[in-house]
């Protein structure tokens, strides 16, 4: 794994954070699992992303910006979210090389807390995005399956920011595969997050899993609800 | 001082305070490699720093940007931004001409003249509008397109995340303000200690939300500041994801990360 690039990442789902010299000889196996894994992802067509962007970006801020009480506004939010990113393959790249250690019975629970985090975390900024608007940039083929859409998002009373989507075709959809703000990728830093938790608690995912658990509950008691 | 050079000293530092992060064993590749990856050799006493940091902030930085927040209506601080940003201006040139990027010193000078002459002393922001947008560099930025290493990181109270290449950046930076060498004239002084303090406050108030929000929803902000942080510097190394915003105070107070 590097975090200086994100450019150097094996970033199929399931694939392994990083290939250690010494297991070169498990390639070959590894390329023939890839080659018949289904749901493997193919280069998506970069006007069909941007398009695709655009229409989640007006979903969203539509969401955000409804006259409804917040529960509600949440739940639209997580409606386009579970449409439009590919919460498995993120929720794994983030857990990277410890989705192998995990039992399957914690993999699930996992995979349930980290979308209840998600949209959990974005729905405690609704107030942050009030009016909030956007504008679609360039859109850019990249060297591996995934094409970069740029976008500026724009709020009352604060400087825009410049907000790219990475898009990746899953099962020949497009879908979301990670959000970069200024130059940061969220899934790089939540799963240098996430795996500093795992190492200081010596190797296990268990209380990741807590942790996850304890800051659902402290974020639903800040919305109230 | 080069990085390479802080190392030895790094490593007293280490054995002295026995503030190492203890690698993993070396049957176990993956962990040895993250640890690389990490780059955080002292994380126990960065991770004491912190710690230290938020002492501070909490205690004084943060309510000290909230108590300017609530006393300058808006474009009063966006005018101090852009003065504070403008008197930066030079030591952008400056690292514009080492990095050999002629087209964005030119782009550079023309802002300082354009803002100091029509944007009054730098309260306006007009380059903008004739198609000169800002963008920020530093001497550590220098040194990393110059080809030198990062080097471990480290956390610094009150300064927030750098690394030996950083920091001594930084000092470079201060050094090469015209500013820091003028002396004699307590005005200047005066000046220089207001220009200072609001710096710190700009910078501080410009995070309230970001670093609240960070706080709030991470599991570890430290780690999530640390991968933050690298990951924003190789993007400004690279000058990649610039949206035409300046930098008031060079390195950002107490994070690293952006407003």
């Amino acid at each position: 794994m590097t975090l200086k690039d994100d450019n150097d990442l094996v970033t199929g789902p399931g694939a392994p954070a990083m290939m250690p010299r010494r297991r070169f000889w498990l390639l070959p196996l590894g390329l023939g699992l890839a080659l018949v894994a289904p749901g493997a992802r193919a280069q998506v067509d970069p006007s069909r992303a941007g398009e695709f962007i655009r229409k989640t970006g007006e979903e969203l801020v539509a969401a955000i910006n409804a006259q409804a009480p917040i529960g509600e506004r949440r739940e639209q939010v997580a409606a386009v979210l579970r449409r439009a990113v590919d919460l498995d393959g993120v929720g794994r790249f983030i857990l990277g090389r410890w989705w192998r250690i995990a039992t399957s019975d914690e993999q699930q629970q996992y995979q349930r807390l980290f979308e209840e985090m998600l949209i959990r975390n974005l729905s405690s900024r609704f107030g942050e995005y009030q009016g909030v608007r956007f504008t679609l940039g360039r859109v850019q083929a990249r060297a591996e399956d995934d094409v970069l859409v740029s976008t500026i998002v724009e709020r009352p009373n604060s400087a825009p920011f410049g907000l790219d989507w990475r898009v990746g075709e899953v099962n020949g959809q497009p879908r979301v595969v990670d959000v970069i703000a200024e130059g940061t990728s969220l899934r790089l830093t939540q799963r240098s997050e996430y795996s500093s938790v795992i190492t200081r608690n010596s190797g296990k995912v268990a209380p990741l899993l807590d942790a996850m658990r304890g800051q659902i509950a402290t974020l639903a008691a800040a919305e109230g609800r | 001082m080069r990085p390479t050079r802080m190392f030895p000293i790094l490593v007293v530092a280490c054995l002295g305070l026995a503030a190492c992060a203890t690698p993993p064993p070396a049957s176990d590749p993956e962990s040895v490699a993250e640890f690389n990856a990490l780059n955080d050799p002292i994380e126990p006493l960065n991770r004491v720093s912190y710690g230290v940091h938020n002492a501070i902030d909490t205690l004084a930085l943060r309510p000290a940007a909230e108590i300017y927040r609530t006393l300058l209506a808006p474009p009063i601080r966006t005018g101090i931004r852009n003065v504070l940003s403008n008197l930066r201006t030079p030591v952008v040139l400056l690292n514009d001409a080492l990095q050999g990027e002629t087209q964005r010193f030119g782009t550079t000078l023309g802002r300082f003249v354009l803002n100091t002459m029509l944007g009054v002393g730098g309260i306006f922001e007009v380059a903008t509008d004739f198609g000169l947008p800002p963008h920020s560099e530093d001497f550590g930025q220098t040194l990393a397109v110059w080809g030198a290493g990062e080097g471990p990181f480290l956390f610094i109270p009150v300064l927030g995340p750098s690394n030996p290449r950083d920091l001594t950046g930084f000092g470079v930076d201060l050094a090469a303000q015209p500013l820091t060498w003028i002396s004699g004239s307590t005005a200047l002084e005066n000046a220089m200690v207001v220009r200072s303090v609001a710096g710190v406050l700009d910078a501080r108030e410009g995070l309230i939300e970001p670093l609240d929000t960070l706080t709030a929803n991470s599991l570890d902000p430290y780690a999530a500041l640390r991968s933050a942080y690298r990951q924003r510097r190789a993007a400004d190394i690279s000058n990649r994801g610039e949206t035409g915003r300046a930098d008031a105070t060079g390195s950002a107070i107490g994070s690293g990360l952006r407003r």
